[in-house]
């Protein structure tokens, strides 16, 4: 469920942005650090640094693009792949320099130990994540499907020269919409800190699983991106079961490969052709 | 040599041998590493530099070969070395194919997922690769101190030259092209899909050799080798050099070397300021350091050789015609095309005329293989073009231009001159004389001229209808996608459909 967080964020990134942000799970990581750390400092329980964290990682998000992705818009596509993926080793090494290479552990949010629910035991954790997942993903999707804010930034996305025409100040949309990837991304980080620690070097990992589930789901399909990513973690869940974690996840890659050679435009298709 | 220029080889050529002779083993082992980075960067430059692909496999293609020649060298000895650029290669091969023919971010994500997959095979197949501990002990027969430098460095400095060679001669424009204008180099004939496949081998074989050699080196393998941090070193350091120079990928070798040794008091800080760099070039100095160099030596940075006015052509023999039947395509619910006919034999000059939206350039969209038609046959005398891609259109005859100029530094005409240079027997104008000069337009009525007199077949789509009459022998008029008249100019200008069409515009063409 945090993945289809992750995912989330990606794909509101690359639709606002217009390319992809290789740096996105590195700003997972960042969260989850965040979460560590004014943890720590603030001594402030689980739930309520959540807010605290989506603020941070929102302004980041908006920075990571004002320097890496914004700028470069007018140039070929190598040309953000390689500032996002400078970026991305930025926020790694800084994390590194900042907190050491060691695993942390983030503030949980809903205590350890587990709930009995009709005789089948669940995580506490776990399941506040999944709570608080599906609460968010709702609010996004309330947000992007009902409101006007949300109709704008949907607009912007998908033709921003048509929206600007039509009166709307895309900048600020723009930004919108990536404050909220960044935001996203940041909570993701603090709800798995708890789990999965929290560990500099986990960036290109929540990367690639964001990449995945939005090539799966369609590329640039907000739906398909969450789709994906539940899918991605059902497989991972269930394949993992019967050959171990790591063989798990290498069915996974070779599953993508095969995707990408079969069909490449994703099980849902690409919403968007392209024009010659 | 032309290519690099006196300078550059000179650098090419004094770092090894200076290291011979003058280094300690210490600074032998650095230059040794410059070296194998180098040409791992160089490989990286093929697909990624040349070429624009986003490829992201080149550090687990340098693991892979790392592996084999740890697993090889027990067995083979100094064989192992030139094996594992092969294994590495192969392996590139199998999944390249498919692969290549991706978009951009697919390409990114299928490297992504190769790179990912080889560093799993890695730390989890411990009977294979020895696990997260990896493997030692196996560089008994393997070459070492000067003598593996001067392996190395004869492999960086014959793979520099023909780097320099043939993406700065040979290939240069095609590649280009290829980068930066993919559609109208495929309307040339040039096959992306199979240079990006070519590009792509190649480069994991140097990548493979680059790993063999820093196996022989170190001599153990773990899966460090294989991690995403060799990648992000190779990535940044060909940046950071000039992914496009010949020389970038050795300057950004000697950078990601150096530089630690440099900033040793920032330990793990080095790191960030690198990528910090990284970001900066990116910016504001993409060429690179290698670039930055040249004009700081007051060199002139190459311009890419525009192509000028051809001369007189070569007439085509044959009587060949391009036969469209029945043509249809739609998108969603608009019928761009509907059921449009004609042809157009060798030696004829033909205008398609209609008011915006006719379905002009989605005509000739569909002719030159760029979109596919819903339905009708394109044939070129008996052969059907319809189901080929672009660039097999193009070989087969069909050459087209394009509304807008296809490279930054392009003249008027510039994409006119290079359909035509590639000899196609059939040309597709879209527009030729869309904001020309009356001088402009002379020319082009000259040149179209000449088109005819070699016997080429022209198709020409455009707007100044006194331009068309003075050179077409018959108009063909689509409205809203389908044909409302045909024959000659005269005719077609008078044809009370045409007029109606065209209502509002009739001041302005006549």
């Amino acid at each position: 469920m945090a993945y289809a967080l992750v995912a989330l964020g990606f794909v509101l990134a690359l639709n606002a942005a217009g390319a992809v942000n290789f740096a996105h799970g590195d700003l997972v990581v960042l969260g989850g650090a965040v979460a560590v750390f004014a943890g720590l400092w603030t001594g402030l329980p689980g739930p309520l640094l959540l807010p605290f964290v989506a603020l941070v990682l929102g302004a980041v998000g908006i920075l990571a693009a004002r320097v890496a992705i914004q700028p470069l818009a007018g140039r070929p596509p190598e040309a953000t792949f390689v500032a996002t993926i400078a970026l991305a080793a930025i926020i790694e090494q800084g994390l590194t320099v900042g907190m050491g290479a060691a695993p942390r552990t983030a503030p949980s949010i809903a205590g350890s130990g587990a709930i009995d629910l009709g005789g089948v035991t669940l995580g506490r954790q776990p399941l506040a994540i999944v709570v608080v997942g599906i609460v968010l993903i709702a609010a996004v999707w309330f947000l992007l499907e009902r409101t006007q804010t949300g109709r704008r930034m949907r607009a912007v996305s998908s033709d921003s020269h048509m929206a600007r025409a039509v009166g709307i100040p895309a900048g600020r949309y723009v930004m919108l919409s990536l404050a909220l990837a960044g935001a996203l991304a940041g909570i993701a980080g603090a709800l798995l800190g708890h789990q999965f620690l929290v560990a500099p070097t986990q960036g290109a990992g929540h990367m690639l699983k964001a990449y995945i589930a939005v090539a799966v789901g369609g590329w640039g399909s907000v739906p398909g991106a969450v789709l994906g990513a539940l899918g991605i973690g059902f497989f991972e869940t269930f394949v993992a079961a019967a050959i171990g974690d790591a063989w798990a996840t290498a069915a996974l890659y070779v599953a993508v490969l095969l995707m990408l050679v079969l069909r490449p435009q994703g099980l849902f298709g690409e919403p968007v052709g392209r024009r010659a | 040599m032309r290519a690099l220029g006196f300078f550059w080889f000179a650098v090419l050529l004094l770092l090894p041998v200076l290291a011979l002779l003058l280094l300690p083993p210490f600074g032998q082992r650095m230059v040794i590493l410059i070296g194998i980075y180098a040409l791992m960067g160089i490989g990286y430059q093929l697909v990624f530099g040349y070429l624009g692909g986003l490829n992201l496999a080149q550090g687990a293609l340098f693991g892979v070969g790392a592996y084999a020649v740890a697993l090889m060298a027990p067995a083979l000895g100094t064989l192992a070395l030139p094996l594992a650029p092969v294994v590495a290669a192969l392996l590139a091969a199998t999944v390249a194919v498919p692969m290549l023919r991706l978009q951009s971010h697919y390409f990114a994500l299928s490297t992504l997922a190769l790179a990912a997959l080889i560093d799993l095979v890695a730390v989890h197949a411990e009977g294979l690769t020895g696990g997260a501990n990896g493997l030692a002990g196996f560089g008994g027969a393997l070459p070492g101190g000067s003598l593996l430098l001067v392996l190395v460095w004869l492999c960086v400095v014959t793979a520099t030259l023909l780097q320099a060679h043939l993406f700065h001669s040979r290939f240069g424009p095609p590649a280009r092209l290829l980068r930066e204008a993919p559609l109208v180099a495929a309307t040339l004939g040039i096959d992306g899909g199979r240079w990006r496949v070519v590009a792509f081998v190649a480069g994991a074989a140097l990548a493979g050799l680059a790993g063999a050699f820093s196996a022989t080196l170190s001599g153990v393998v773990s899966p460090d080798v294989t991690g995403f941090p060799v990648m992000i070193l190779c990535l940044t350091s060909v940046v950071l050099g000039g992914s496009r120079h010949p020389m970038g990928a050795l300057l950004g070798a000697t950078l990601a070397v150096c530089l630690p040794e440099l900033l040793r008091d920032l330990q793990g800080a080095w790191l960030l300021a690198y990528a910090v760099a990284t970001l900066v070039v990116v910016r504001w100095a993409p060429e690179g350091m290698a670039s930055a160099i040249d004009r700081w030596r007051g060199g002139t940075v190459p311009v890419a050789a525009v192509p000028s006015v051809p001369g007189p052509l070569d007439p085509i023999g044959g009587s060949r015609r391009l036969v469209l039947a029945n043509v249809s395509k739609h998108f969603g619910g608009v019928a761009a095309l509907s059921d449009v006919s004609f042809e157009i034999a060798q030696g004829e000059v033909v205008g398609l005329v209609g008011p915006n939206g006719s379905g002009k350039t989605t005509l000739l969209n569909v002719v030159s293989g760029l979109e596919r038609a819903d339905g009708g046959s394109i044939s070129l005398d008996e052969r059907r073009l319809d189901r080929l891609p672009a660039h097999a259109i193009a070989r087969a005859g069909v050459g087209r231009t394009f509304q807008t100029l296809a490279l930054p530094d392009d003249t008027r005409g510039a994409d006119i001159v290079r359909a035509v240079a590639s000899g196609a027997a059939f040309l597709l104008l879209d527009e030729p004389a869309a904001g020309a000069t009356d001088r402009e337009r002379a020319e082009l009525a000259v040149l179209i001229g000449g088109l005819r007199e070699a016997g080429r077949g022209v198709l020409i789509v455009d707007h100044d209808m006194e331009l068309l009459t003075r050179v077409c022998d018959r108009l063909v008029c689509l409205d809203r996608g389908a044909v409302i008249a045909r024959g000659t100019p005269g005719a077609v200008r008078a044809d009370p459909r045409v007029r109606a069409s065209f209502l509002g515009l009739e001041g302005v063409a006549a």
